[in-house]
């Protein structure tokens, strides 16, 4: 359970979001599933050779989240919470968000020009998809022929 | 004093000087045997001292500079980690290294002694002149030791070492003209004169002054690496 | 109030060519510190200090709860200490060394000796002297590990390993602080093994501490701001800048106490934020000594 995650050192990021990042993956794929017992900090560092520090903090970040919860003396746990899943996704929306955010105004475009390119792009993409699903219908098509 | 981990560091050095020290006995032992066996010639003989002579100085040295070797080959950081203080390490250096020696010695001056006694040719009142100068040669090792470890430095080992070696022609020279000794050499009797007494506690107080200075340099200092 | 495994106070030492000024040290008992400098900033004596083997000429040190140097043959029990200076005795073999340290050490766990003599690589009756540097290394860490000892001082453990016993020796040091009562001390021109495994970072340069930190919060301080300025801006006034690159148009700050709000300062002062790094240890190792040699310079 603690060696399938796994640190890399060419990731620029610090590591107590990697780790972060890891632990949300598992529990919103549902390895590790609401209320089971995860690794204590100290397990969790001796599996990964990662500081004891680096880990606590990456706990502690996940429990302001909401997305594990610590018992004194007792180890840490998933939360309980339902629609976890959802909610990480969410954040993960509003963390792309804010970049595009962030780079729109190095471009020097206005809070309305920048929604209004989010519009353009999101309709875009739609159809491509709908274009792209009717496409293949068509080869599906062709094939059963 | 933790005498269990001082043995320990003894017992550390017999073991890494284990060959060296059986060597030297049988080549010294074998000496004397040659001499006890060679023809009535006092050239032979004369050569035959000069061996062991070379042979107990040679191998004090040796066995007594560990201290040196530890030093020079880097081990020292190793020893000192252990559970053990600076006067701990000290004294498993110098007793080690003396007892170490001393066996070497013990055997070598009885084989000597053996050898005049059982030899009907050999006048038996060399037998003082050679304690004496055994024991000279005891001192001037023992000087090694102390140098050794208050030291650790080869260049000093090396230059005490011949220093000895001229201290033994020289003391050597020197006593053979007493009348308490050199007159009683050719005799066929052991004669044991004041003088010689005299020297032999000499050089036993020298020897006790030389080993307690070392300890006493050794406790004045505070930097072990 | 933490348990603390190792306390410098105002110690002090001084050589003829260099002097260890002022060092002021504390390691928290479960932790791992890694101490980081360059050659000659005065590691190996700051080690040696803590071993007891060198005198310190002011100044308190206790490890363990011992005072140091008086008190060094207990505190040795429960230290284990390997340095990259150290040899072991070539013409014995990793067979009698372990036997002779079982016999001066009675928490000598023979399993665990076993175990790591499997995963090292080393084999028991080899002399010493017929081993490479690598394993040699290995076999003195072995010696140490072996005991469990309560504290680990390690000067350079990383140092001339190959990339496989690195990691291999890496894994045993983090493996020791399962046991939360046991702490590390290390030494390590490796700033990728320090950044990883440590808990607390010392940086310590010609002679004294220059900082000692959280390694978290240690490096959440340090940044690189890379800045674009319009022409004829003058560059923000930041406090703790510690060094100034790049070009006029666009400078890189490197900044040694980050504050998210420096960024919203910089957009006020016309400058737009191009982009706020990370640094990684060693380039913060780096501009902290050059830094400091420059300014000895001026």
């Amino acid at each position: 359970m603690n060696s399938s995650i796994v640190i890399s050192q060419s990731d620029g990021r610090p590591m107590y979001l990697q780790i972060m990042e890891q632990i949300k993956q598992k529990v919103a794929v549902g390895e590790w599933a609401p209320g089971e017992e995860i690794p204590s900090i100290r397990m969790m560092s001796v599996a990964l050779r990662v500081s004891v520090i680096t880990v606590k903090r990456a706990y502690l970040e996940l429990e302001r989240e909401g997305v594990i919860f610590t018992q004194h003396g007792k180890g840490s746990i998933v939360a309980k919470d339902p629609g976890l899943g959802p909610r990480l996704y969410d954040q993960e929306f509003e963390e792309h968000m804010e970049q595009v955010v962030r780079i729109g105004s190095l471009l020097g475009l206005s809070e309305q020009q920048i929604a209004f390119r989010l519009t353009e792009t999101a309709i875009r993409l739609n159809e491509a998809q709908q274009n792209d699903a009717v496409s293949s219908d068509e080869d599906l098509a062709k094939e059963t022929l | 004093m933790n005498t269990y981990i001082v043995k320990r560091l003894i017992f550390k050095d017999w073991y890494l000087y284990r060959g060296m020290l059986v060597g030297a006995l049988i080549l010294g032992l074998g000496t004397t045997e040659a001499i006890a066996l060679a023809k009535a010639t006092w050239i032979a003989v004369i050569m035959g001292v000069i061996v062991l002579a070379t042979i107990i100085i040679g191998m004090g040295a040796i066995i007594t500079s560990t201290s040196v070797n530890e030093r020079k080959q880097q081990t020292l950081p190793f020893v000192m980690s252990l559970p053990i203080s600076y006067i701990e390490y000290t004294t498993s250096k110098i007793v080690g290294s003396l007892l170490m020696f001393g066996a070497l010695w013990l055997a070598l001056v009885l084989g000597m002694v053996a050898t005049i006694l059982s030899t009907p040719w050999f006048p038996h009142g060399m037998i003082p002149f050679i304690v004496i100068m055994s024991v000279e040669m005891l001192a001037s090792t023992c000087l090694i030791a102390a140098v050794s470890v208050t030291t650790e430095s080869q260049g000093w080992m090396i230059g005490i070492t011949q220093l000895g070696s001229l201290a033994l022609n020289a003391v050597g020279f020197s006593i053979v003209r007493l009348p308490g000794i050199g007159g009683t050499m050719k005799s066929a009797t052991v004669q044991w004169s004041s003088t010689s007494i005299t020297i032999l506690l000499v050089e036993f107080a020298v020897i006790v002054l030389i080993i307690a200075t070392a300890f006493f340099v050794q406790s004045r200092k505070r930097d072990f690496i | 109030m933490t348990d603390l495994a190792v306390q410098f106070t105002g110690v002090t030492k001084q050589y003829k060519h260099f002097t260890l000024q002022n060092v002021n040290l504390e390691l928290a008992t479960g932790s791992i510190m890694g101490f980081v400098g360059a050659n000659g900033a005065g590691k190996s004596t700051t080690i040696r200090i803590l071993m007891g083997l060198i005198h310190q000429d002011s100044g308190a040190v206790k490890v363990l709860g011992h005072d140091m140097p008086a008190d060094q043959a207990a505190a040795k029990r429960d230290i284990g200490f390997v340095s990259e200076d150290m040899r072991l005795y070539g013409p014995a073999t990793v067979a009698w060394h372990m036997e002779f340290i079982r016999s001066i050490y009675p928490q000598w766990d023979k399993l665990y000796a076993e175990d790591l003599l499997r995963r090292f690589d080393i084999k028991k009756e080899q002399k010493v002297k017929g081993l490479s540097h690598g394993q040699r290394v290995k076999a003195a860490l072995l010696l140490a590990l072996a005991r469990r000892p309560r504290l680990l001082v390690l000067d350079e453990p990383t140092t001339g390993l190959d990339p496989v016993a690195r990691r291999e020796v890496l894994a045993e040091l983090t493996a020791v602080l399962a046991d939360e009562n046991r702490t590390i001390l290390f030494s390590s021109h490796n700033t990728l093994d320090v950044e990883q495994i440590s808990d607390q970072i010392t940086f310590i340069d010609r002679g004294s501490i220059i900082d000692s930190a959280n390694k978290e919060i240690f490096l959440d301080g340090w940044r690189r701001l890379r800045l674009m300025l319009p022409p004829n801006t003058p560059l923000p006034q930041l406090p703790g800048v510690v060094e100034v690159g790049g070009s006029n148009r666009l400078p890189v700050l490197t900044i040694s106490h980050f504050d998210p709000a420096m960024v919203a300062a910089c957009q006020q002062a016309g400058a737009s934020v191009q982009a706020v790094d990370p640094m990684t240890l060693e380039e913060i190792f780096v501009v902290n000594v050059q830094n400091r040699r420059e300014k000895a310079i001026a």
